[in-house]
C-alpha cells in the first residue's frame, strides 16, 4: 500500500461575513492515493467548492479561516505553510481546473502564452532558480525529498551570461518562444486538433469544450501529482462533458496524477471517480467504492438524493424531492446536520453527530473498499423507499 | 547541450504593429484622431528644434499691421499689438502640449499605481488593508474640493507661474486616477482568470502586473488619452484667469491669449483674435479624445478581431487566409468556433 499524496484531517472552515460566522466545511477527513480519483458530491452550497480551493490554501483568508485540521501534501501541514510560500505548493504540486472555461482563462492574452506561463514556473523550478517545494516537479517520492541546494552550490551558479556559462543559465535565457514545442506537446496531449493553429488564438476565439481542454492543459503542463477539478465540466453540455471526462479518466495515467474531483453531478462523479464521499452542510456524510456507494447506499440523505436525480428512463410522475431546506450554516442543527430532513431521525441524531464508520468493519482496512457512513441507522437506509 | 528549435516555427504571431495598422485602417475616425495627434506632436516637434521652418515670427515680435484681419501674409491676422496671432499660437503649442500630457502622466503614474496597489492588497484587518483604507480617505479628502478652485487655491500658495500651476493641477488631479484604477482592479482581481493563476502558482506582484494591470490598461489608457484634453482646457481655465502665464510675453500661452484678447475687447470687432487660440484648443483636446476611443479598439482582443476580420472581407490579409484551413476543431464535432465567432463579429461590427 502506498503512501496518499493527500491526507485531509479534520478540516473546519469558517468564513466570517459581517457578523455572523458560517461553518462551510466541518471536520472533513479525506484520503487521496496515487492514480486515484476522488469525486466530492453534494448540492449547491455544500462546502464542496470551499474545500477544493482550502487544499491550496487558495480561499481568502479572511473572509475564510481554516478553524482547525490538518492537510497533509507530501509531507507538510499546508495549513502551516506561510502564505509566502504558498506559490511554491500551487503550480507543481496541485493543479486547479475551474469551473467556468470562459473566464479562466486571461482574455488578453494568446493560448500560447497562457500555456507558456506554467511551463516557465515550472521550468525555473527544475532548474533551481526559484525555489520549489520539495523537489518541483519531481515524481511523487516521499522517501528522499531532494536536497536544498547550498550556498555554495547557488553562488557558483552563474548569474549572467558572461562567457562561459553553464548550461542552466542558457536555458534560463531561452525567449519565450522556444517553449513554443513544449506548449504544442501539452496541447496535443490534451488531444487538440491543429495545436499549431490555436496557439495564437484568443480564448474568446475558442469553444466552451476547448477552453477547458487549454485550462487542462495549462494544469498539467506543471506536471502536478494532484489535479483538484472544481465542477470542470458543469458548464459545458452533455457530448462536451463526455469528451473532457474521457480525457481526464485517459490523462490519469499519462501524468501520474490524482484527481480530486468536484461535481453537483451524479452521473459526472459515477463515470469519473474511483471513490466518492457525498457532502451535505459542510460534513463528509458518505464515503466509499463510486458503484457501493450509488448501488447501496448507507446514508439516508444519498438515498434521497439519488433518488431525487431525474433519470431520462423514468418520466412517470414528478421527480422526487428531499422535504425541507439546506440548513443554514451560521447556526447549523445539532448532531447529525441532516436530522430535521432525515425519515429516520431519532433523538440520538439531534445529539451528539455520528461518527463517519465503516459499515462493514472487515473492509475497513482497504482504502479502495471501505464505505463509510455518518448515520446512527446506516444499516436500516437500504429499507428505506 | 541545450535543445535548439530545429525548425523555423511554420506560422508566426501577427505583429503588433500590422495589427496596430490593420485596426485603424478598419476605423477611419480612429485613424484620422492618430494622424492628427501625430501631426500636433511632430509640429510641437519642429517648432522646438527649427522655428524658423513654420513659424514666421518670433513671439512678441511686432510685424507693422494693428489688427489685421487673416491673410496669407497673417493666417490668423494681427492683434493689437501687431503680433502674428498664427505665430503665437504654434510657439504655444509646445507648452500647452507638454503640460497636458506632463500633468495627466503625472496623475496617471502617481495615481494609477496607488489605486492598483489599493485595491489589489486591500484584505482588512492587515497592513496593507489598512494602508488601502488610508489611500482612499486620502483620495477622498482631495476630492471633496473643487478640483479647479483647490487648484486655483495652491497656485496662489505657490506663486504665479507656469511650473507652479502645473504642480497645482497634478496636486488635484490624481486622486481621479486612484478611484479609476481601484475600482477596476477591484473588478479584475475576483476574475477566475486570477485565482487560476494563482493556483498555477504565479506570485502575487506577478499576477498584479501580468494579469491584473494588462486587464485594467484598457479602460484606464482610454480615461488618460480623454484626460489630456481636460488637463489642456483647465490649464488654459486657469491661464484665462490670468494666474498661469503673463500674456503677452515671451511665452505664448493659449488660456493667457484668450483671455488677453478676451479681456481687450476685441472679439465683436476682431474675432479671429480669439478664434484662433480657442481653436487650437478645440483641435488638440478633439484629436486625443479620437485617439482614445482608438486605442481601445487595439488594446481589447475581442474588437481588434473584430475588425480585422471585417477588413478582411475586402482584403483578404495573410492571417484570415492561414485561419480558415484551421476549421477542423478539437474533434468537437461542431462548427469551428473561430470561423464561427469570427462570422458573428464580421456582422456586429459591419
Amino acid at each position: 500500500m502506498t503512501d496518499p499524496v493527500l491526507e485531509v484531517d479534520h478540516l473546519s472552515i469558517t468564513y466570517t461575513v459581517g457578523a455572523g460566522t458560517f461553518q462551510a466545511v466541518s471536520d472533513v477527513s479525506l484520503r487521496l492515493y496515487p492514480r486515484r480519483v476522488v469525486g466530492i458530491v453534494g448540492e449547491t452550497g455544500c462546502g464542496k467548492s470551499t474545500l477544493a480551493q482550502a487544499i491550496p490554501r487558495l480561499l481568502p483568508e479572511p473572509p475564510a479561516t481554516i478553524g482547525g485540521g490538518r492537510i497533509i501534501f507530501r509531507g507538510t501541514d499546508l495549513v502551516k505553510v506561510p502564505k509566502r510560500q504558498l506559490p511554491m505548493v500551487r503550480g507543481t504540486g496541485i493543479g486547479m481546473i475551474f469551473q467556468e472555461p470562459l473566464n479562466s482563462l486571461n482574455p488578453a492574452f494568446r493560448v500560447f502564452d497562457q500555456i507558456a506561463e506554467s511551463i516557465r514556473i515550472r521550468h525555473y523550478r527544475d532548474m533551481g532558480w526559484v525555489k520549489s517545494f520539495q523537489g518541483g516537479s519531481a515524481p511523487f517520492d516521499y522517501s528522499k525529498p531532494p536536497p536544498l541546494p547550498t550556498v555554495s552550490e547557488t553562488l557558483s551558479k552563474p548569474f549572467l551570461p558572461s562567457g562561459a556559462v553553464g548550461d542552466a543559465a542558457r536555458e534560463r535565457l531561452q525567449s519565450r518562444s522556444d517553449y513554443r514545442e513544449e506548449v504544442l506537446q501539452f496541447l496535443r496531449l490534451v488531444r487538440i486538433n491543429d495545436p499549431e493553429a490555436i496557439l495564437d488564438r484568443y480564448p474568446h476565439e475558442l469553444s466552451g469544450g476547448m477552453r477547458q481542454r487549454i485550462m487542462i492543459a495549462m494544469a498539467l503542463s506543471e506536471k502536478p501529482s494532484l489535479l483538484i477539478a472544481d465542477e470542470p465540466t458543469s458548464a459545458l453540455d452533455v457530448t462536451i462533458q463526455a469528451q473532457v471526462l474521457t480525457l481526464m479518466k485517459e490523462l490519469i495515467d499519462e501524468v501520474d496524477a490524482s484527481i480530486l474531483f468536484i461535481s453537483h453531478d451524479l452521473g459526472v462523479i459515477a463515470e469519473t471517480a474511483d471513490e466518492v464521499g457525498v457532502m451535505y452542510a459542510g460534513r463528509i456524510v458518505e464515503y466509499g467504492p463510486v458503484a457501493e456507494v450509488f448501488q447501496s447506499p448507507r446514508h439516508p440523505y444519498t438515498k434521497a438524493l439519488l433518488k431525487a436525480a431525474p433519470a431520462h428512463y423514468k418520466s412517470d410522475g414528478p421527480l422526487s424531492s428531499i422535504p425541507g431546506n439546506v440548513p443554514n450554516l451560521s447556526r447549523p442543527p445539532s448532531g447529525c446536520r441532516f436530522h430535521p430532513r432525515c425519515v429516520l431521525a431519532q433523538a440520538v441524531c439531534k445529539g451528539e453527530a455520528p461518527p463517519l464508520d465503516p459499515v462493514d468493519p472487515a473492509a475497513a482496512g482497504d482504502p479502495f473498499r471501505v464505505h463509510r457512513s455518518a448515520c446512527y441507522f446506516a444499516s436500516e437506509v437500504p429499507g428505506l423507499p | 547541450m541545450v535543445a535548439v528549435p530545429s525548425a523555423p516555427p511554420p506560422r508566426r504571431a501577427e505583429s503588433p504593429l500590422r495589427v496596430f495598422w490593420r485596426v485603424l485602417r478598419a476605423n477611419p475616425l480612429s485613424l484620422f484622431g492618430f494622424l492628427l495627434v501625430a501631426v500636433i506632436c511632430i509640429t510641437a516637434l519642429v517648432v522646438v528644434v527649427a522655428p524658423h521652418l513654420i513659424v514666421p515670427y518670433g513671439a512678441q515680435q511686432q510685424t507693422g499691421p494693428y489688427n489685421a484681419p487673416p491673410s496669407w501674409k497673417h493666417p490668423f491676422g494681427t492683434d493689437g499689438l501687431s503680433y502674428d496671432v498664427y505665430s503665437e499660437v504654434m510657439l504655444a503649442l509646445p507648452l500647452d502640449l507638454s503640460l497636458g500630457i506632463a500633468i495627466a502622466g503625472v496623475s496617471l503614474l502617481i495615481g494609477g499605481g496607488l489605486g492598483l496597489v489599493a485595491g489589489f492588497y486591500d484584505t482588512p484587518g492587515t497592513a496593507a488593508g489598512v494602508g488601502s483604507v488610508s489611500v482612499m480617505r486620502l483620495t477622498d479628502i482631495f476630492l471633496s474640493f473643487p478640483s479647479l478652485i483647490l487648484a486655483l487655491a495652491i497656485t496662489r500658495a505657490l506663486g504665479v507661474g507656469v511650473v507652479n500651476v502645473a504642480i497645482a493641477i497634478t496636486i488635484t488631479w490624481w486622486p481621479y486616477y486612484v478611484r479609476l484604477v481601484r475600482g477596476e482592479v477591484l473588478a479584475v482581481k475576483h476574475l477566475p482568470y486570477v485565482m487560476a493563476s494563482r493556483a498555477a502558482g504565479v506570485r502575487e506582484g506577478r499576477i498584479l502586473l501580468r494579469h491584473v494591470l494588462r486587464n485594467v490598461l484598457e479602460p484606464v489608457v482610454v480615461y488618460f488619452t480623454l484626460d489630456i484634453g481636460t488637463v489642456l482646457v483647465t490649464y488654459s481655465t486657469i491661464g484665462f484667469i490670468g494666474v498661469a502665464s503673463k500674456y503677452p510675453g515671451p511665452q505664448p500661452e493659449w488660456g493667457a491669449m484668450l483671455a488677453f484678447y478676451q479681456s481687450s475687447g476685441s472679439i465683436n470687432v476682431y474675432p479671429w483674435l480669439v478664434l484662433a487660440p480657442g481653436a487650437a484648443i478645440f483641435v488638440t483636446v478633439f484629436a486625443f479624445s479620437l485617439l482614445g476611443d482608438g486605442l481601445r479598439d487595439i488594446l481589447d482582443p475581442r474588437t481588434r478581431r473584430a475588425f480585422v476580420r471585417s477588413t478582411s472581407s475586402h482584403d483578404p490579409p495573410p492571417e484570415a487566409v492561414s485561419a480558415l484551413p484551421s476549421a477542423p476543431d478539437a474533434g468537437e464535432g461542431a462548427p469551428s468556433p473561430a470561423t464561427a465567432v469570427g462570422a458573428v463579429d464580421a456582422r456586429s461590427a459591419s
